[in-house]
């Protein structure tokens, strides 16, 4: 999962090349990879990818820091289920 | 002598404000229409003749950006409807009690077919406007007729520093209160570092409500990397193209939504656009919208609320800044942006 969301992320939504490439523990709000806009892309990436809705109380700073933030996250709501869906192809 | 004369003039400002907002504007607004927007034009040109300074700043800021399009004589007549515009749109505000009948009663709005057309769409609709007329309250009027409203905005006074606690909490229950009663969700803040925006209203438009938006406000320090130049007024202005962005990903239209007060300053026509395209790159598409924004105001400038503010029309390129004393503080004043 780790790896889809970086491959993602990387190039979709890095716009500063000097970022790349992305560490799973780089943050992401910080260095202004994540703003308004970005963020709604990469849910909707998430929706149709895994099949997760993410929750509009669940939007919250930790769990979007980082590519390993978002993937505990996504775990905790899916049970784990994204991960071997994405593990699985 | 001078500073002392205009710390004078600021208190006296700052308490005709208050008296307003809290005693003469809610009590007006039960009178007969007539006489409550009559109130406010008397009110309206009181403020006027109260702060120069201002009056002074927007008919030079008229002249700028509009250049030979607006002589002196009709700088200063815009500028005196302005004035009245601002105070009538706090009646409007203030006839939002209960089910907002004593204002919707006012507003014809046009165009309700694409209401209905985006509803039936099943995707919603994203309503946007600029800083128009009495937009705030047209939004309510929208809602009071049973339609699902959210809006995207900033109310600066939560986050000015310069702002008291005590000011902030007359503006949580003098204005946001008002206005809140009339959306279905709590306004979104797309205020730097507020992330979860765009997100938030992509629920409610995958719910099929309606988000609206003022695609003219200035861009903030970090916004200005997404901003883009757009023909505006003609001159080039930073603007945030953030209606299209939301747009093209969750595929709900565009409506422009522009409120026009009649000569009688009571009656509002609320004009409702078919979506507006979304084709072609972000920029084409936002110069659709930005074009209609432009079209509403050069229709009628005493309409476009950020004459009077300065420091906005800096940001977004079409002045020069000037010094902020009269614009951060020259009166008890409400910013929606």
């Amino acid at each position: 999962m780790e790896a889809v969301i970086n491959d993602y992320i990387s190039r979709e939504l890095v716009q500063d090349a000097s970022l790349l490439p992305l560490e799973n523990t780089t943050q992401l709000l910080e260095t202004g990879i994540l703003d308004s806009l970005s963020l709604l892309r990469l849910v909707i990436f998430v929706q149709e990818q895994f099949g997760i809705v993410v929750d509009d109380l669940d939007l919250v700073p930790e769990h979007f820091a980082s590519v390993d933030d978002i993937c505990s996250y996504l775990r905790s709501v899916s049970g784990g289920k994204a991960g071997q869906a994405s593990a699985g192809g | 002598m001078a500073e002392a004369e205009a710390k004078a003039g600021l208190r006296l400002r700052r308490a005709e404000g208050f008296a307003y907002w809290t005693v003469i504007a809610p009590l007006a607004a039960c009178l007969p229409a007539p006489v409550a927007y009559r109130v406010a034009c008397w009110r309206g040109e009181w403020t006027r003749r109260l702060w120069p300074q201002k009056r002074a700043e927007i008919v030079r800021d008229l002249r700028q950006v509009l250049g030979d399009q607006v002589s002196e004589e009709e700088a200063q007549r815009l500028a005196r409807e302005l004035f009245r515009y601002r105070s009538c749109e706090i009646m409007d505000l203030m006839r939002l009690r209960g089910s907002a009948r004593s204002l919707t009663k006012l507003v014809e709005i046009r165009g309700r077919e694409h209401l209905e057309a985006a509803l039936a769409g099943g995707k919603g609709a994203i309503l946007c406007t600029g800083h128009f007329g009495s937009h705030q309250s047209a939004f309510s009027a929208v809602s009071a007729d049973g339609y699902p409203v959210t809006t995207i905005g900033r109310w600066d006074w939560k986050y000015d520093t310069t702002v008291s606690p005590a000011e902030r909490r007359f503006w949580e229950l003098a204005y946001s209160r008002r206005v809140i009663r009339h959306r279905r969700r709590p306004h979104l803040e797309p205020w730097p570092g507020r992330f979860q925006v765009a997100v938030q209203a992509a629920a409610a438009l995958r719910e099929n409500e309606f988000v609206t938006i003022c695609s003219d406000a200035g861009p903030l320090g970090a916004e200005q990397a997404r901003s883009l130049e757009m023909p505006f007024l003609g001159q080039k202005a930073r603007l945030l193209p953030g209606v299209v962005s939301i747009a093209k990903l969750t595929g709900a239209p565009v409506l422009m939504v522009f409120i026009h007060r009649s000569a009688d300053y009571q009656h509002q026509t609320l004009e409702i656009s078919p979506p507006v395209s979304m084709q072609g790159d972000t920029r084409t598409a936002f110069e659709r919208v930005v074009a209609a924004i432009d079209a509403a105001i050069q229709r009628n400038p005493a309409s476009w609320n950020l004459w009077f503010e300065t420091d906005v029309l800096a940001r977004l390129g079409l002045v020069t800044a000037t010094p902020p004393a009269e614009t951060a503080e020259g009166e008890l004043q409400q910013s929606t942006r």
